[in-house]
C-alpha cells in the first residue's frame, strides 16, 4: 500500500471550538503524527473558503486521506466527503474528529479540552492511515407501491401515487373501502355529507387502471428494503364469487340469520345477516359471508339447505372458496391503518355498561345518519322515544394520565357538530355539554364553535365524576368552574366523547414493517416536525390517523404528503445502496451461520462453494447495522468503513 | 329532565332569560350566548377591585338562567358604567348593558332601589331634571346662582303634567 | 360669519351646578363662529335612569331629540353622558321602525315626533371636526406653557360600537387641541381610568376612592393640571377633590379645568369671564398674573 499522506484540517467553528480548545496547539500536534503531510486551521472549515483550502491542499500536497477536526459527522461529514470528492479523492477517505459536541461543548477547562482534542485527532489520523476507498453500488427500484388501509388516508395516497403512473396495491382489511369516514354523517366544520364526498373517491379507486384493490385482505409478511419489498398478502375468502356477485342483496334478505348478528358498521345499533354488505355504497360492491357466524361455515349445515344459495340468481355463493395468498413486489409502502375509539367501559363510572342510553359519538353518528339503523331518527335505545335531554361529556379517557394522556383532537369539534345536527332534528331538546376546554383550532373551527354557542345549549366547564342511570333518568353531577356551582343534570341520553387509540393490531403490523410506535401506540414518525410522514425505516411512510390524531383535512394533507414521499423513491430508476455494508472474508468464514440469525434484514444467506459453506451478503438488502459483524465469532464479517483493524487502531490511541 | 343548581337548589329561569335576551336583541346588542368566559371584562372591570363585580360571572349566570340570585344581590348595582367591558369584549358582548337590564328587572320585581336612584327618579318625574338647580359656592366661599354668574334660565319641561304622564307610563314599560 | 348653528342641550348636571362649563362654552364658541340656540322644554337625557328603567332612558332621549328636531337643527351635547344617551337612542330608533313607532306613540302625548333627522354632536366633534385645529389656532393669542393630564371620561370614548367621536383606546383629539393652545399633554398609564362618578348614585364613598386614586397618580406624576370635558367627571375631580383626597388619605392640590376654560385663556379672554372662580381645585396658579 502506498504510504499515506494525510491532511489534517482543524476548524475553530467561530468560537464554538476555539473558545475551549487551543486550535493552534492541536494543529501543531497533528503535524507530528505519523503519516500527516500537512495540518491547517481555519475559522469555518465548512465555508467555501474552508472547502477550497482543503481542495487545494489535496492537490498541492498530494493527500491520500483527509481528517477534519470539527463538529459531529452528522452535521458535516457529507459536506467534507463532497469536498474531498471535488478535490479528486474518494469521498470515503475522509475521517471526522468530533472536537465540538464531544469536546469543546462539554468541557470548561481549556487545557484538558485541548489535550482531549489532540487525542481525538490522533485517533482519527490512526484510522485515516488505514482507510480504503469505497465504491457505492446502486439498486434498481421496483416502481410499484403498497398502501395498507383503505380509509380516506389510504384512498388519497393510493390515488395520488396511481395518478403519477405507478402501480398501487391497496390492501384493506374489511370488505369495503371507506374506513371511519364511511361511518360519519356530516363532517365539521362545513357540514358536508361524509359519504357524498367519500364515495366518489372510493369509486375512483375501484376504477383506476393503476390500482389493484385488495379488499378483505391482510398483509401477512414483508421482506426486503427500500426500493424492493416483497409482500405476502392474504386475500380472505368471501365465500362469494366476486365476478358473479351483482350486489343485489337477495342473499342477505333471505339469510336464515337475518337480523341476528351484531352489525359492527352500525356500532352494534342493529343486527344484520351472516352474509352482508357493510353499507349500500360499499366498494367493491360484493357481499361477504361472515365465517364466524354463517351456519354452513360454522356447523356445516344450514337448515335443509342454505337459503342464500337458493336466493342468489347469479349463483355466486361458493362455500368452498379458500383464502388465497399472493406475493407482490413494491418499492415503497404507505401505512394508513387509522384508529380506534377507546371502549368507554374501561371507565366504569361513566355508565357505558349500565345503560343502553349511554353511547359514544360514533354510535351517535350512526343514529343521526339518515342511512343509519334509525333512518336518522335520534331515539333512546331502549324505549325508542325521542330524547328530551341529551348530555355530552368531552375528553372521556383523553387528557387523562390514567387512561390516554393525549388529546383526541377531534372530540370537541365532533361534539359541536352533533349539537348542531341534533338541534336541527330536536329543536326543543335540552342539550348539555360538559367540557374542560373547547379546542377548535382548525380553519373555520372557531367560527363553527361560535355558531354552536348560540344553539341554546348549556355548557358546563367541568368533568363529571360519574354518570348514574336511575329510574328517573340519568343523573350527572358536575361542578361548573365558571359559575362555581355544583349542578345536577337530569338527562335521558348521554353521549361520551371517547379518547382515540391506535388500531388493536398496530404493534403486530409495526413488527412486520419494522417500524416503531410512540408511547401513545400510534406509529412513530421520522421527526415530529420535519419528517412527519417518514418512519425510521427507509421506503415506509405513514398516512393519516395511524400516525396520530387527525381530522379529515389533516388526514388528507398528511396522506398526500406520504404519497409524495413514496414517489421520491418510486420515480427513481435506481437508488444508491448503503456504502457501509458488511463484507465476508471468505478465508476466515467458517459457515457457522450465526450472522444469519442476527440479521434483521434477511440480507445474509449461506452458500456452498467448493464444498465449503460460507456466508454471503446481499448488498441490496444490507442496511449496514453492524449486528453480524459484532456477532461473528471468527472475525470474518467486517463492515466497510468500520473494519475491526480501523476501530482497534483508534482504540489503541485513545487508551494510550 | 333538567338542570338543578345544587348549591342554591335554584332551577334555570328559562323564561326570564329569554325575556332579557329578547330585550338585548331589541336594543341591537350582542346576545350573551356567544360569551366564552375569557373574563377579559372582569380583568378590566373598574368596579371589580373595589366592589368585586365580576361581569363574566354575570354573563355565565344569565346564560345558565340563574337570575334571581343576581337580582337578589346588590352586586348588580356596583357597575360604574365605564363601558370598558363592552368596548373590549372579543365577542362584542356588553356586560354593562346586561347589568342595566338585570337592574331594570330587579326594579320591576319591586326590589329595593339603592341610594339616590329613587330620588333621581322622583326628581325627573316632578321637574324633568335629575336634581334641582343649585346655588353653588366659589373658591373663596361666596355663593352664586345661575343668574349671579350671568347664565340664562334653565331649560325644563314646559308642561309638567303632560311630562309626568309620559314618565309614569314609561315606568311600567319594558324595552 | 357663523360657521354653524346648533341647538344647545346643556343636560342636568351642567345647568344645575357645573356652571363654569356652561359659562366657558358660551364664551368661546362665539369666538369660533358657532352659534348656540337655546330651546325651552328640555328634560333629563335619561342616561342616569338607565339602571331603573331602560325604556325611560330611551323615551327621554327621543323626547329631547324630537324637541330639537322641531328647530331643524343639529343638537350639540357637550355632556358626554347625554351625548351617549342620544347616540344610543338614535342607533336603536333609526334601525328599528317598530321601536320607533312605539316610542313615537308615547311622545305624541306631548305632541312630539322623533324623525331621526338631527345629528347629535359632542364637544370633540364640534371643536376638532367642525371647527378644526387650524381655525382654533387662529384665535390663540396667549399660548399656555403647561403640562396637562387629559381625562376624556368613559362616556366620551366608549362604547365605540355605537359610534364615539374619538378612538376608544388611543383618543387624541383633546391632546391635539391642547397642542394648538401650547399645552403639552403626554400619555400616562391611568389615562383611560374611570372617575367613579356614576357610583355617586348609590355608592358615593367608592366613587370618591376611584376619584382620589386617579388624582393622586396624576399629581404624583408631576402634571400641572388635569383637563376634562365631562361635567360628571369634573364634579368628581374638581368639586369633590378635597373629599376624595380625604377618602384616599392623600393631600390633593391639582388644578382641574374644563378644556373650554383653557381655550378661553389661550384666546386671551379674561379668566373672570370663564368661570374660573367656580373651580374648587387650586386653579389660581393657572390664572394668577393673567
Ligand atoms: C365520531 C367521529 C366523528 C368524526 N367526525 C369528523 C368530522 O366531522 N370531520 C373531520 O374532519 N373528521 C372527523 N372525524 C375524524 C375522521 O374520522 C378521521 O380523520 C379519518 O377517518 C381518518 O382517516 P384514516 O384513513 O386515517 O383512518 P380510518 O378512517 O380509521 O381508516 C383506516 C382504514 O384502514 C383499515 N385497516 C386498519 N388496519 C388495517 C390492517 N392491518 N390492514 C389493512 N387494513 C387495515 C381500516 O379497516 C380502515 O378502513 C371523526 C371521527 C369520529 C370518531
Ligand atoms: S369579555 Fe366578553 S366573552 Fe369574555 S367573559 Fe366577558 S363577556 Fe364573556
Ligand atoms: S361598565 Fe360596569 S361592568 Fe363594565 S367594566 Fe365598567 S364597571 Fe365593570
Amino acid at each position: 500500500m502506498k504510504k499515506p499522506r494525510i491532511g489534517v484540517f482543524v476548524c475553530h467553528c467561530g468560537i464554538n471550538i476555539s473558545a475551549t480548545v487551543d486550535v493552534e496547539k492541536v494543529k501543531e500536534y497533528a503535524k507530528t503524527l505519523d503519516g500527516v503531510a500537512v495540518s491547517k486551521d481555519y475559522k469555518y472549515m465548512c465555508s467555501d473558503v474552508g472547502a477550497n483550502l482543503i481542495k487545494e491542499s489535496i492537490k498541492k500536497d498530494k493527500l491520500t486521506s483527509v481528517v477534519v477536526a470539527c463538529c459531529s459527522p452528522r452535521m458535516h461529514e457529507h459536506t467534507f466527503q463532497k469536498v474531498a470528492s471535488d478535490g479528486g479523492l474518494n469521498p470515503y477517505t475522509v475521517e471526522i474528529a468530533n472536537i465540538r459536541e464531544q469536546c469543546s461543548w462539554v468541557h470548561d477547562d481549556k487545557k484538558v479540552a485541548t489535550e482531549k482534542a489532540k487525542k481525538l485527532v490522533e485517533a482519527a489520523v490512526a484510522k485515516a492511515r488505514l482507510l480504503e476507498p469505497l465504491i457505492t453500488s446502486s439498486i434498481e427500484v421496483t416502481p410499484n407501491a403498497l398502501v395498507i388501509g383503505g380509509g380516506i388516508a389510504g384512498i388519497q395516497a393510493a390515488l395520488e401515487i396511481a395518478e403519477n403512473g405507478h402501480k398501487v396495491y391497496l390492501v384493506e382489511r374489511t370488505p369495503t373501502l371507506g374506513g371511519r369516514m364511511a361511518q360519519l354523517d356530516k363532517t365539521f366544520p362545513t357540514l358536508d355529507c361524509s359519504s357524498c364526498i367519500l364515495t366518489p373517491r372510493m369509486t375512483e379507486v375501484a376504477d383506476h387502471p393503476n390500482i389493484e384493490l385488495l379488499a378483505y385482505s391482510e398483509v401477512e409478511d414483508i421482506k426486503g428494503s427500500i426500493g424492493n419489498f416483497t409482500v405476502k398478502i392474504r386475500k380472505k375468502a368471501r365465500f362469494v364469487d366476486a365476478d358473479k356477485c351483482t350486489g343485489c342483496g337477495d342473499c342477505a334478505e333471505n339469510c336464515r340469520l337475518k337480523g341476528r348478528i351484531i352489525d359492527e358498521f352500525n356500532m352494534g345499533l342493529n343486527k344484520r345477516s351472516a352474509i352482508y354488505l357493510p353499507f349500500p355504497q360499499a366498494v367493491p360492491l360484493i357481499y361477504t359471508i361472515d365465517p364466524n357466524h354463517c351456519l354452513m361455515l360454522t356447523t356445516g349445515r344450514c337448515g335443509k339447505y342454505p337459503l342464500c344459495v337458493e336466493a342468489c340468481e347469479a349463483d355466486a355463493i361458493d362455500f368452498n372458496q379458500k383464502d388465497e395468498v399472493i406475493t407482490v413486489d413494491v418499492g415503497a409502502i404507505v401505512v394508513a391503518t387509522g384508529f380506534n375509539l377507546l371502549d368507554p367501559s374501561i371507565i366504569p363510572e361513566y355508565g357505558y355498561t349500565h345503560s343502553p342510553n349511554v353511547i359514544t359519538t360514533l354510535e351517535m353518528e350512526r343514529l343521526i345518519n339518515s342511512a343509519g339503523p334509525t333512518k336518522g331518527e335520534i331515539q333512546l335505545l331502549d324505549t325508542k322515544e325521542k330524547p328530551k335531554s341529551i348530555t355530552y361529556i368531552l375528553c372521556v379517557g383523553s387528557r387523562d394520565e390514567t387512561v390516554c394522556s393525549w388529546c383526541c383532537r377531534i372530540g370537541c369539534m365532533t361534539a359541536l357538530k352533533h349539537l348542531y345536527l341534533i338541534r336541527e332534528k330536536l329543536p326543543d331538546a335540552e342539550i348539555n355539554l360538559c367540557y374542560i376546554d373547547i379546542r377548535s383550532y382548525g380553519k373555520g373551527y372557531e367560527e363553527f364553535y361560535r355558531t354552536a354557542r348560540n344553539l341554546n345549549i348549556n355548557l358546563f366547564r367541568g368533568r363529571p365524576s360519574e354518570v348514574r342511570p336511575t329510574k328517573e333518568g340519568i343523573i350527572i353531577n358536575v361542578f361548573d368552574t365558571i359559575t362555581n356551582k355544583l349542578f345536577e343534570i337530569k338527562t335521558d341520553m348521554v353521549v361520551l366523547v371517547p379518547a382515540v387509540t391506535a388500531r388493536e393490531d398496530a404493534v403486530e403490523l409495526a413488527r412486520k414493517l419494522k417500524i416503531s410506535t410512540s408511547s401513545d401506540g400510534f406509529y412513530l414518525e421520522g421527526h415530529p416536525k420535519l419528517k412527519p410522514m417518514d418512519t425510521a425505516t427507509g421506503g415506509i411512510f405513514l398516512a393519516g390517523f395511524c400516525q396520530g390524531a387527525k381530522d379529515i383535512q389533516d388526514t388528507v394533507a398528511h396522506a398526500s404528503g406520504a404519497a409524495s414521499r413514496a414517489l421520491t423513491i418510486l420515480s427513481k430508476k435506481e437508488l444508491e445502496a448503503e456504502t457501509y455494508i458488511a463484507v465476508v472474508d471468505e478465508e476466515l468464514c467458517s459457515g457457522c451461520g450465526i450472522c444469519i440469525s442476527v440479521c434483521p434484514y434477511q440480507a445474509i444467506e449461506l452458500i456452498t462453494e467448493d464444498d465449503k459453506k460460507r456466508a454471503k451478503v446481499n448488498e441490496a438488502l444490507c442496511m449496514g447495522c453492524g449486528a453480524c459483524t459484532a456477532a461473528c465469532p471468527s472475525g470474518a464479517m467486517q463492515q466497510r468503513g468500520f473494519k475491526d483493524k480501523e476501530i482497534l487502531s483508534m482504540i489503541e490511541v485513545l487508551s494510550k | 329532565m333538567g338542570i338543578l343548581d345544587l348549591t342554591s337548589m335554584g332551577e334555570p329561569q328559562v323564561d326570564v332569560k329569554r325575556e332579557i335576551i329578547g330585550q338585548l336583541e331589541r336594543l341591537q346588542d350582542e346576545i350573551p350566548e356567544y360569551c366564552y368566559q375569557c373574563a377579559k371584562c372582569t380583568s378590566g372591570c373598574e368596579a371589580h377591585r373595589l366592589l368585586e363585580l365580576e361581569p363574566h360571572r354575570i354573563i355565565a349566570l344569565l346564560k345558565r338562567g340563574l337570575i334571581d340570585e343576581m337580582v337578589n344581590s346588590d352586586i348588580i348595582w356596583t357597575c360604574m358604567s365605564c363601558f370598558k367591558c363592552w368596548e373590549r369584549c372579543p365577542q362584542k358582548i356588553a356586560p354593562v348593558e346586561i347589568l342595566f337590564l338585570l337592574k331594570n328587572y330587579a326594579v320591576a320585581l319591586g326590589k329595593q332601589i339603592p341610594g339616590n336612584y329613587t330620588a333621581a327618579l322622583q326628581s325627573v318625574l316632578s321637574k324633568g331634571l335629575i336634581q334641582d338647580v343649585k346655588t353653588i359656592s366659589t373658591r373663596t366661599g361666596e355663593t352664586k346662582s345661575r343668574r349671579d354668574v350671568g347664565l340664562p334660565e334653565i331649560t325644563k319641561p314646559v308642561d309638567p303634567v303632560k311630562f309626568q304622564a309620559l314618565i309614569s307610563k314609561m315606568a311600567v314599560e319594558k324595552i | 360669519m357663523t360657521k354653524k348653528t346648533l341647538v344647545f342641550y346643556p343636560g342636568c348636571i351642567m345647568q344645575t351646578e357645573q356652571y363654569s362649563y356652561e359659562i366657558s362654552l358660551r364664551e368661546i364658541l362665539p369666538v369660533l363662529d358657532i352659534k348656540l340656540v337655546d330651546v325651552e322644554g328640555f328634560s333629563c337625557c335619561g342616561e342616569p335612569l338607565k339602571s331603573v328603567n331602560r325604556m325611560i332612558t330611551l323615551v327621554l332621549s327621543a323626547r329631547n331629540i324630537a324637541l330639537a328636531e322641531s328647530r331643524n337643527l343639529d343638537i350639540f351635547t357637550p355632556c358626554p353622558i347625554c351625548n351617549l344617551a342620544f347616540r344610543e337612542c338614535k342607533n336603536i330608533l333609526d334601525n328599528d321602525d317598530k321601536i320607533k313607532e312605539k316610542v313615537n306613540g308615547f311622545l305624541a302625548e306631548e305632541g312630539l315626533t322623533y324623525n331621526g333627522i338631527s345629528k347629535v354632536i359632542d364637544l370633540l366633534e364640534l371643536l376638532y371636526d367642525i371647527v378644526g385645529l387650524d381655525y382654533i389656532k387662529k384665535h390663540v393669542k396667549k399660548p399656555l406653557d403647561l403640562k396637562a393630564a387629559v381625562h376624556y371620561g368613559c362616556h366620551a370614548i366608549r362604547p365605540s360600537e355605537i359610534g364615539r367621536s374619538d378612538d376608544s383606546e388611543e383618543p387624541r383629539k383633546i391632546e391635539d387641541i391642547l397642542e394648538v393652545l401650547g399645552v403639552e399633554a403626554p400619555w400616562y398609564p391611568e389615562k383611560l381610568d374611570c372617575c367613579g362618578g356614576l357610583l355617586n348614585m348609590n355608592l358615593p364613598e367608592t366613587a370618591l376612592t376611584k376619584t382620589g386614586e386617579k388624582l393622586r397618580s396624576i399629581q404624583e406624576q408631576g402634571f400641572d393640571l388635569l383637563v376634562d370635558i365631562c361635567p360628571w367627571c369634573h364634579r368628581q375631580f374638581d368639586s369633590k377633590q378635597k373629599k376624595s383626597g380625604e377618602t384616599v388619605a392623600y393631600s390633593l392640590n391639582l388644578p382641574v379645568v374644563y378644556l373650554t376654560q383653557l381655550m378661553g385663556l389661550a384666546f386671551d379672554i379674561p379668566w373672570g369671564k370663564l368661570g374660573f372662580n367656580l373651580n374648587l381645585s387650586p386653579v389660581n396658579t393657572l390664572v394668577e398674573g393673567r
